[in-house]
């Protein structure tokens, strides 16, 4: 039966194609290639897997698959979550800017400032921002507090103050004494990024201020207005 | 809108699905399981900052990861060339062929892993230990004809197995 025939010719298209077949067989199935346009297509696509087979290494092919470690997945996850809460911030920061309008915009000015407070038992409260209510027409500040296994992190953002007042930055516990943050000036002109430290843990921190000039502003911790996890993200 | 990578859920499938495939390449190129599990890491958290990036439209996160892989490879092989060696003898030797081509050896390699164990091993003998078709099929039992089939249908396997990972002739 032809069909059959035909099927059999088939089947020897890969010993064809990586020319493993003896003399007398492959000038049959070269024959049957002359008058078979159906077997010539298959022996393209044959051929052309037969002409990569060089490349392969039978020792690694044979060799146990290397698999990552069992934590990387985990690894890489907690290392997005950090990056994602970070970039959350950021985004807060420039959805703020954009609301803020075109000319004020022109005149607003960024200051960041970011505190990492020093060790002081690395409670897994989550990230807080706080709004500081109570603030002179044009000023805004907020801050988004961050715990950390070595304390904490602080994340600033102050607007309307005037160009080149110094700015000092503390928490307060709850028995009232003042824990500093260190300090930044606060320039016209774009946004800026500082990284200071103090000695309180975010769980023991009650209140969060700047002393900005002669003004002292000030914002609860602990009734967080917005929570921030390190899992929030964007919609899409 | 087509998906893009930006969701930590989206990594973390994104992880499930190619991790193996990356990490494996990784080692195989830079010979050296510590820098390969930095490689992937790094490979993961360029896809999550590049996320918005991605358009399923053009092409598959499979090809897209190993495109970022195949950077990071680069990178991390200049910074490990330009470290003075401890030693010769120093673990694996990675692979010295050029990275497209050792890309494409991979890919080879990968897709032989996936083919059926029987069409795999007659490939195997046949073709890379160039034993003669009769004397496998003593060793396997099996008539003569179901080698040449074996090495017809593994060819196809194989095919559709590097197609799965991109590849187009």
């Amino acid at each position: 039966m032809r069909t059959d025939e035909h099927r059999d010719w088939r089947l020897s298209l890969g010993a064809y194609a990586l020319g493993d077949l003896p003399p007398d067989e492959r000038a049959a199935v070269a024959a049957h290639l002359e008058g078979c346009p159906e077997c010539r297509a298959e022996l393209r696509e044959l051929e052309g897997v037969a002409a990569l087979l060089p490349l392969a290494d039978p020792a690694r092919i044979e060799a146990p698959t290397a698999r990552p470690p069992a934590d990387l997945g985990a690894r890489i996850e907690a290392q997005i979550a950090a990056e994602s809460s970070r970039e959350g911030r950021a985004k807060r920061r420039r959805r703020f800017r954009l609301w803020a309008g075109g000319a004020a915009a022109a005149a607003a000015v960024a200051a960041v400032l970011l505190i990492v407070l020093l060790p002081g038992g690395g409670e897994s409260s989550p990230a807080q921002e706080v709004k500081f209510a109570s603030l002179p027409k044009g000023v805004s500040i907020d801050a988004t507090l961050e715990p950390h296994a070595f304390g904490t992190e602080i994340q600033m953002y102050v607007k309307g103050v005037k160009s080149g007042t110094l700015c000092r930055v503390f928490l307060r516990d709850d028995d009232g004494r003042t824990y500093s943050a260190g300090s930044f000036r606060y320039r016209w002109g774009g946004d800026s990024e500082a990284e200071l430290s103090s000695a309180l843990d975010l769980s023991q921190a009650a209140e969060i201020g700047v002393h900005a000039g002669d003004r002292t502003f000030t914002a609860p911790v602990g009734q967080a207005t917005a929570l921030v996890s390190g899992a929030e993200i964007e919609p899409t | 809108m087509s998906p893009a990578l930006t969701r930590e859920r989206d990594v973390r499938e994104a992880y499930a699905a190619h991790s193996g495939e990356l990490y494996g390449f990784a080692v195989r190129s830079l010979g050296d399981a510590g820098l390969a599990e930095e490689a992937v890491q790094e490979t993961f958290l360029r896809a999550w900052r590049a996320g918005d990036r991605y358009d399923s439209q053009i092409g598959s996160l499979r090809t897209w990861l190993f495109a970022i892989l195949r950077n990071v490879v680069i990178d991390l092989g200049r910074a490990r060339d330009s470290r003075p060696r401890v030693g010769p003898e120093q673990g694996i030797e990675p692979s010295v062929e050029p990275l497209e081509q050792a890309l494409l050896s991979w890919q080879v390699e990968e897709a032989m892993r996936r083919i059926g164990e029987d069409h795999r091993k007659v490939l195997l003998e046949t073709h890379f230990r160039a034993r003669p078709y009769a004397e496998v099929a003593e060793e396997l039992g099996v008539p003569e004809g179901t080698i040449k089939s074996r090495v017809y249908y593994g060819l196809k396997a194989l095919r559709v197995a590097l197609e799965e990972m991109g590849y187009e002739d």
